[in-house]
């Protein structure tokens, strides 16, 4: 079998299509692929610049104080006592045992709201610390 | 005594001697002579035109002396090629001396490579017309894509028959590539075109070329994975040059690897030219097409240069269309020196190596597309 017969019975105008096809499409993704790759570069190598890259600051992250009711204020004036006999750098779980033997009203949501308020702090030893400032501030 | 004489002058090239490997032989000296005189691919058409004269000694049937015979050295050494061994590790040594800058900052030359490739395809479909059957038609076409390895590669997979004739004429077109291309560039072109002067590319960082050979890869495999042979090579050889830490790596691919490689590919497809194998009605056919098809890559690259120009608002010389043939770097090369016979000052050789490189990789994905649609 010859000629346009030949091509026929065998497929050939398909296969050329579609090889033609493919062959294009792969070298066009490849071009477009390329020309991307030193603007990705770019972003990458300035992604300190970036906002999406950039790490937020934990301290934007917190939630702002948030000030106290009357009650909780009464409730911080008791810890602060409570804290005055103790040290500066004091342990939470032991002024939490005061704060329940000495009657103070719901004293882990209070221990809580002071500690979120930031009246209450973390020394980062293991202690914690009252701010007094933060305190007078509510 | 007489006897001894008369048994041992029968088994004399003299007396087996046939016409045509007395043909084969001056066609080896030709390549020979091509080769060391012209400087036409030196590197390829000298083991090839040895191979030729080792392939066309007379020898008695049964000594295992043939490359055909399945107990021979030069059979052994033939394994490369009838198992599409040889291709890839040429592919590896490609990539570990080929720069792709130029390719990285100017993608958009990559298209010419592509179209260049309608060659392959449209001389597929003029051998199935002159009644080759498919996979032997793949074969032919391949040619086109101007691609030694790459046209042994597919043939040894789809017409191992045909590996001589299909091997000889790859590698022959490749080194008419100053012959055949300028008529058809001058031809194609106006002066004014050719004039075009490119703009300087962009300097293309050292992240760029180490990412390419990956993103390369991985997006063609994806797309062609019986391309994976050749184009794995290839990119891998690349990553081994861009790397800078595997350079000692790189050395040995560009150098040691590729030319141990080029010596037995060269001589074992030159020996497979047997004259009672290779002069065949088919294999004159396979030239005209491989001629063919050769013709028509490089009047579909340049035409499609011509044809982004009506869109792009820098123009580009549409002779770089001419180098999508990945004859590298030879078509390459060809483009410069045309250029420079209408303007001296104009430089392409580098923007050419573009298209040049992108139809390497088009002729493997080629490759790999018609081997996945034959098998």
């Amino acid at each position: 079998m010859y000629g346009l017969e030949a091509i026929e019975a065998n497929n050939g105008w398909a296969i050329s299509a579609v090889g033609i096809s493919i062959v294009f499409t792969g070298l066009v993704l490849l071009s477009l692929s390329i020309s991307r790759i030193h603007k990705l570069l770019e972003i990458w190598e300035n992604r300190d610049n970036i906002s999406l890259f950039k790490k937020k600051n934990p301290q934007s992250e917190a939630p702002t104080p948030r000030f106290l009711t009357e009650r909780e204020r009464e409730s911080a004036d008791q810890f602060y006592l409570l804290i005055k006999t103790m040290d500066d750098h004091f342990s939470l779980p032991r002024l939490l045992y005061l704060a329940e033997i000495s009657g103070i009203e719901r004293p882990h949501s209070n221990l809580s709201r002071l500690l979120k308020t930031k009246i209450i702090k973390p020394d980062l030893d293991g202690f914690y610390l009252f701010d007094k400032d933060m305190h007078n501030n509510q | 005594m007489e006897t001894l004489f008369l048994d041992f002058f029968q088994n004399t090239g003299f007396y087996l001697c046939d016409y045509r490997n007395i043909i084969m032989i001056i066609v080896g000296l030709i390549f020979i002579y091509l080769g060391i005189a012209k400087d036409y691919e030196p590197l390829l058409l000298v083991p090839i035109g040895f191979g030729m004269l080792m392939g066309n000694i007379p020898v008695f049937k049964g000594f295992g002396l043939s490359i055909y015979e399945a107990n021979s050295v030069l059979h052994y050494l033939y394994f490369g090629v009838t198992q599409g061994i040889y291709p890839p590790l040429i592919f590896l040594g490609i990539g570990a001396m080929t720069d792709f800058s130029t390719l990285l900052a100017r993608p958009v030359l990559m298209l010419l490579g592509a179209a260049a490739q309608a060659g392959i395809f449209i001389t597929f479909l003029g051998a199935l017309a002159l009644g080759f059957d498919p996979k032997e038609a793949a074969s032919i076409g391949i040619i086109g894509g101007a691609d030694g390895p790459t046209a042994i590669f597919l043939t040894s997979k789809l017409a191992p028959s045909l590996i001589g004739p299909i091997a000889v004429a790859a590698y022959s077109y490749m080194a008419l590539v100053p012959v055949i291309q300028p008529p058809i560039m001058r031809l194609l072109t106006t002066r004014r075109e050719r004039l075009i002067r490119m703009d300087e590319s962009r300097d293309v960082s050292k992240r760029e070329r180490i990412l390419f050979p990956i993103v390369a890869f991985l997006l063609c495999c994806f797309l062609a994975p019986a391309a994976l042979p050749l184009l794995g090579m290839l990119c891998f050889g690349n990553l081994l040059k861009e790397a800078v830490v595997t350079e000692r790596l790189a050395v040995a691919a560009r150098t040691s690897i590729i030319d141990t490689v080029t010596i037995l590919l060269g001589v074992t497809v030159g020996a497979s030219t047997q004259g009672d194998v290779f002069l065949t009605t088919k294999s004159v056919g396979i030239f005209f097409l491989g001629a063919l098809s050769f013709c028509i890559a490089t009047a579909s690259g340049l035409l499609f240069a011509k044809f982004m120009n009506l869109f792009l608002k820098n123009k580009i010389n549409p002779l770089l269309g001419a180098a999508g043939v990945s004859a590298v770097p030879d078509s390459a090369r060809v483009v410069q020196i045309v250029g420079q016979r209408e303007d001296p000052t104009n430089f392409l050789l580098m923007h050419a190596m573009a298209p040049n490189i992108s139809g390497v990789i088009g002729s493997a994905i080629a490759a790999g597309v018609l081997w996945s649609l034959m098998s």
